[in-house]
C-alpha cells in the first residue's frame, strides 16, 4: 500500500488546514503532540479502506480475534467495532442503529452490531466508504454476541466468514483448549490460501506476531506511565491511543507510534506533566468507553481533580500478549488470545482488578453497565460489592451504552455522579 | 400427579444423584450412567428478587430464574451443578454462581464446540466429554463403560420415542392439545429413563388417534414454550403446533441415530448431527432449510418465533428467518417474552389477529 501513501498524506495535510486549534482547556494537561501522528495513522487507515477493495483482500475482523494469521496473507483488515467507537463519539449511533431496527433488529442487540449492520443496509458511515469485505473473521474470546452478527453480516453479503472458537475459561486453561485452539489455525490457512490467492509463509508470520508482541508489551509499558503521580495522561487520551493496538496490530506502524506517545509519557513524568492539571484522587474505569460522553467525562472528572488512571478496557489488549512466542506461533497466540479479560473467568477479573487498584494507587471505581456488552456487565455488582468490602474503595455503577445514547438518562447519571464526587471528597 | 420436586426427592431416596443443569446442550447419557438425575433449570416458577441484586435489568429471564433458584435455597436437595456453555448471559451466570457466591456444592462446566464445526471441533468434543465424565467421577464413582453404552442405547430409544411423537403430530394423527404435548416433552428434563421411556410410549399408545386431528398447524420456533398461557391460547383458537424449532424441544430432541460403536464416538455424532440451533452458531442458511423442512413435512400455515426478552442469539437470526419466510409466501409473528409473566392482552391480541389471517 505503500504508492497509496503520498496521497492519503496530501489530503490528510488538507483537511489539518481546515482545523482551528483549540482553546486549551486549564483542567487539563497539556495536549499530547503524539496525537497528531495518531490521527494521521487512523486516517490514513480509513483513507486505505477506500482503495482496498480490488486491490488486496479485505477481511471484517472482531477487535479480539488473532489478526496475526491474516496479516501473513496480507490482507487490508477492517475492524467495525472500532468502526462503532468511532460512530459512538461522532453521535451517529442511534440513527444507524436506527436503520438496523427498521429492518427487524431489536434494539436490545449490542449497539455495536446495529451500527454495523446499520451502515451496510444504509451505507452511512462518518468514514466516507468502507470496503467490502471479501471475508468474515471472527472470535469469541470477546463475547457470542460477534457470532451470531458476524453470521447476519456473512448472510447479508454472501460471504464467507471463519470463526476461531475460544473454549471460556471456567477454572484453568486446560491442554486441550490450546490443541483445539491451535488446530482451527491449522484448518483455517487452506480457506485463507484460497480467498486471498496468496500462500503461507511461516516465517512472515512469525516476523507478524513479533510485531504484535512487541507492540503490546510497549501498549503496556504506555499504560503502566499511569502508575505514577501525576499520571501522564488520562484514560480518556488512552481510550484514543489504543484505537492503533486495536485495529493496526502486527503492523510496523503500530510499535513506531507507541514507542514514540511511550517515550513523550515517559518525558512528560520526568517533567511532573500530568493528564489533568490538578490530580487530587486516581480513579479506575471498568468497561468499553462511553464513546459519546468522553469530552464531556473527562472535563467533568478533571475540573474536580479526578483523574482515570487505568481501565480493565484498555489494559485488554496488554494483559496477556505476553504469551506470544515467535518460536510457537500457532499455540502462544491460542493462549495469549483466549487468556483474555472476556473469555476469563470472573474470580480472574476480581483478582486482575484488585491488582490494579493496588498497583495504581486507585481511590474510586467507576462501572459501566453497558447493556450491549453482556459478558463485559453480567458479574459487575458483585465485584463491586467483593472490591469494596475487601480494599475499601469506593465504588459507582452507571447505566449507560458505549454509542446509543437513547438509552442514556444525563439527568440520572449526574445526580448520581455529584453523589460520587462528593463520597470521594469526604 | 408427582411434581418435578417431588420426584426428584424419590429419586433421591433411591440412591441416585441429582444434578442441576442449566441451559441447554450437554451429555446426559453420561450423566445417566453414572446414576446422576439431570435436573434441567430453564423456568423454574418463582418470582425474582434476589436475583436482581446480581444480575442486571437487561438479562434474560431464564437466567435470572437460574440464579434465583440457587439464591433461594431451592437446591437444597441437589449434589452440584452443571453449566454447558450456552450464550454470554449464562457463561457470566455461571462464573458469578461458583466464584462470588460459591455455593456449597460442587460446579460443573461444559463447554461445546460452535458452528462452522471442522475435524479439530469434533476431536475437541470428544475429549471434553470424557474430560466432563473424569471429573464428575470424582465425585460420582467410575463411570463404567458398559453402563454408558446402555445409557447411550436408552438415549436413542428416547429419542426414537420422541420422533414417532413429534412424526404422528406432524402427520395430525396425535390426539393431543398443544399444552398436553409440551407437558410431557418436558419431563425429558428431569425424568430418569426408566421412567421416561414407559412415560413416552404411554403416551404414544394413548394419543395415537385413529382420526386427523383438526387445527390450523403452524410450526413453533424459540427457547421454550413459556409463558404456557402461549399454548392454551393457540389450542382456544384451533390452532395445532405441527412442528417445532424450540431448543427445548426438537433441537436437542430428534437426534438422528449413530451407526458408530464406541459410546463417546456415538455421543459425539449425535452433538454434531442434531438440528441447526441460534446457541451453537448455526447459520442462517442451516436454520432456514431446517425450518423450511419442517413447513414442508407439516404443511404448516405459519410460524410463530416465540422469543425470550433479552435473548442475543435468537434475537440475532430473527430478522432473516422472517425475510426468508416472507419470500416464500410463509406468514410468520414475533413475540417477545417474559417467562412466567403470562400473556399481555396486546399479545393476545396480535395471536389471534396473525390466526385469523393464517385461516
Amino acid at each position: 500500500m505503500k504508492d497509496l501513501g503520498s496521497p492519503a498524506l496530501l489530503w490528510l495535510r488538507q483537511k489539518q488546514k481546515k482545523r482551528r486549534p483549540r482553546k486549551p482547556n486549564p483542567h487539563l494537561g497539556p495536549p499530547l503532540k503524539s496525537t497528531r501522528r495518531l490521527r494521521e495513522i487512523m486516517t490514513r487507515h480509513y483513507y486505505l479502506a477506500r482503495f482496498a477493495e480490488r486491490a488486496k483482500p479485505v477481511a471484517w475482523v472482531t477487535s479480539g480475534a488473532p489478526v496475526e494469521i491474516l496479516r501473513t496473507f496480507d490482507f487490508y483488515t477492517f475492524y467495525p467495532e472500532n468502526h462503532g467507537a468511532l460512530c459512538g463519539a461522532q453521535r451517529m449511533g442511534p440513527d444507524l442503529c436506527a436503520h438496523a431496527e427498521n429492518k427487524g433488529y431489536h434494539p436490545d442487540l449490542c449497539s455495536y452490531a446495529r451500527i454495523d449492520l446499520g451502515h451496510a443496509f444504509s451505507g452511512k458511515t462518518p468514514a466516507g466508504r468502507l470496503p467490502r469485505p471479501d471475508l468474515l473473521f471472527c472470535s469469541n474470546n470477546i463475547c457470542q454476541t460477534v457470532l451470531y452478527w458476524y453470521k447476519a453480516l456473512s448472510h447479508y453479503w454472501k460471504i464467507p466468514i471463519i470463526t476461531f472458537d475460544t473454549p471460556y475459561n471456567f477454572r484453568e486453561i486446560r491442554d486441550s483448549d490450546i490443541e483445539y485452539m491451535t488446530r482451527q489455525f491449522e484448518e483455517m490457512i487452506p480457506k485463507l490460501e484460497e480467498i486471498s490467492g496468496r500462500k503461507f509463509s511461516y516465517s512472515r508470520f512469525q516476523e507478524i506476531v513479533g510485531y504484535s508482541l512487541e507492540a503490546a508489551s510497549v501498549w503496556g509499558q504506555i499504560l503502566a506511565t499511569m502508575k505514577n503521580r501525576p499520571a501522564p495522561m488520562t484514560i480518556f487520551d488512552a481510550f484514543v491511543h489504543m484505537a492503533p493496538i486495536v485495529s493496526l496490530r502486527g503492523l510496523p506502524v503500530t510499535l513506531d507510534y507507541y514507542r514514540l506517545l511511550k517515550k513523550e509519557l515517559e518525558d512528560r513524568v520526568e517533567q511532573g506533566i500530568g493528564g489533568i492539571a490538578n490530580e487530587q484522587k486516581r480513579l479506575m474505569w471498568d468497561n468499553i468507553a462511553v464513546w459519546f460522553k468522553l469530552r464531556d467525562w473527562s472535563m467533568l472528572f478533571a475540573e474536580r481533580g479526578l483523574n482515570f488512571v487505568a481501565a480493565t478496557y484498555t489494559y485488554a489488549w496488554a494483559e496477556t500478549i505476553h504469551y506470544l512466542d515467535k518460536g510457537s506461533p500457532f499455540e502462544s497466540m491460542a493462549r495469549a488470545y483466549s487468556l483474555v479479560i472476556l473469555n476469563n473467568n470472573l474470580e480472574h477479573r476480581l483478582k486482575m482488578m484488585g491488582q490494579m487498584v493496588k498497583e495504581y494507587g486507585i481511590d474510586g471505581l467507576v462501572i459501566l453497565s453497558i447493556r450491549s456488552c453482556k459478558p463485559y456487565s453480567v458479574g459487575q455488582y458483585d465485584l463491586k460489592r467483593l472490591l469494596t468490602e475487601r480494599l475499601g474503595v469506593k465504588s459507582l455503577i452507571i447505566e449507560a451504552d458505549m454509542t446509543d445514547f437513547r438509552t442514556y438518562s444525563e439527568e440520572q447519571v449526574r445526580t448520581r455522579l455529584e453523589a460520587f464526587f462528593e463520597e470521594l471528597e469526604g | 400427579m408427582t411434581t418435578r420436586r417431588q420426584y426428584l426427592i424419590k429419586q433421591k431416596e433411591m440412591g441416585r444423584h441429582l444434578l442441576g443443569v442449566f441451559p441447554a446442550y450437554y451429555p446426559k447419557e453420561i450423566l445417566w450412567a453414572m446414576n446422576i438425575v439431570p435436573a434441567e433449570i430453564w423456568d423454574p416458577p418463582m418470582e425474582i428478587t434476589a436475583a436482581n441484586t446480581h444480575l442486571q435489568t437487561y438479562i434474560c429471564s431464564v437466567v435470572k430464574l437460574g440464579l434465583e433458584l440457587v439464591l433461594q435455597g431451592k437446591c437444597d436437595i441437589l449434589d452440584g451443578f452443571l453449566f454447558p456453555h450456552t450464550c454470554d448471559s449464562i457463561q457470566n451466570m455461571a462464573s458469578v454462581i461458583f466464584d462470588y457466591i460459591k455455593p456449597d456444592k460442587p460446579c460443573y462446566f461444559f463447554y461445546h464446540p460452535k458452528a462452522p464445526y471442522g475435524q479439530a471441533g469434533r476431536d475437541f468434543y470428544q475429549r471434553h466429554l470424557k474430560d466432563l465424565a473424569e471429573s464428575l467421577e470424582r465425585q460420582f464413582g467410575p463411570l463404567n463403560i458398559e453402563a454408558l453404552k446402555q445409557a447411550v442405547d436408552m438415549g436413542r430409544r428416547i429419542s426414537r420415542l420422541f420422533q414417532d411423537i413429534y412424526d404422528l403430530r406432524a402427520k395430525g394423527e396425535l390426539d393431543a392439545s398443544n399444552m398436553e404435548f409440551y407437558q410431557v416433552v418436558r419431563k425429558g428434563e428431569y425424568l430418569f429413563p426408566d421412567d421416561l421411556i414407559p412415560e413416552l410410549e404411554e403416551f404414544l399408545a394413548q394419543k395415537k388417534a385413529s382420526t386427523r386431528r383438526p387445527g390450523t398447524p403452524v410450526i413453533l420456533s424459540g427457547v421454550l414454550p413459556n409463558p404456557h398461557e402461549i399454548l392454551g391460547l393457540l389450542d382456544d383458537l384451533g390452532v395445532r403446533v405441527a412442528h417445532d424449532d424450540l431448543l427445548i424441544g426438537s433441537r436437542r430432541l430428534l437426534i438422528p441415530p449413530s451407526n458408530l460403536e464406541d459410546p463417546f464416538e456415538q455421543l459425539t455424532d449425535s452433538y454434531f448431527a442434531m438440528a441447526p440451533c441460534s446457541t451453537r452458531g448455526s447459520s442462517i442458511v442451516e436454520r432456514r432449510e431446517h425450518l423450511f423442512r419442517l413447513i414442508n413435512a407439516t404443511a404448516a400455515k405459519g410460524v410463530i418465533f416465540n422469543v425470550v426478552k433479552f435473548c442475543e442469539p435468537e434475537w440475532f437470526d430473527i430478522p432473516n428467518l422472517q425475510n426468508e419466510l416472507k419470500g416464500k409466501g410463509i406468514p410468520s409473528l414475533v413475540l417477545d417474552t417474559e417467562v412466567n409473566q403470562g400473556l399481555s392482552g396486546q399479545m393476545k391480541t396480535r395471536v389471534e389477529a396473525f390466526v385469523e389471517m393464517l385461516a
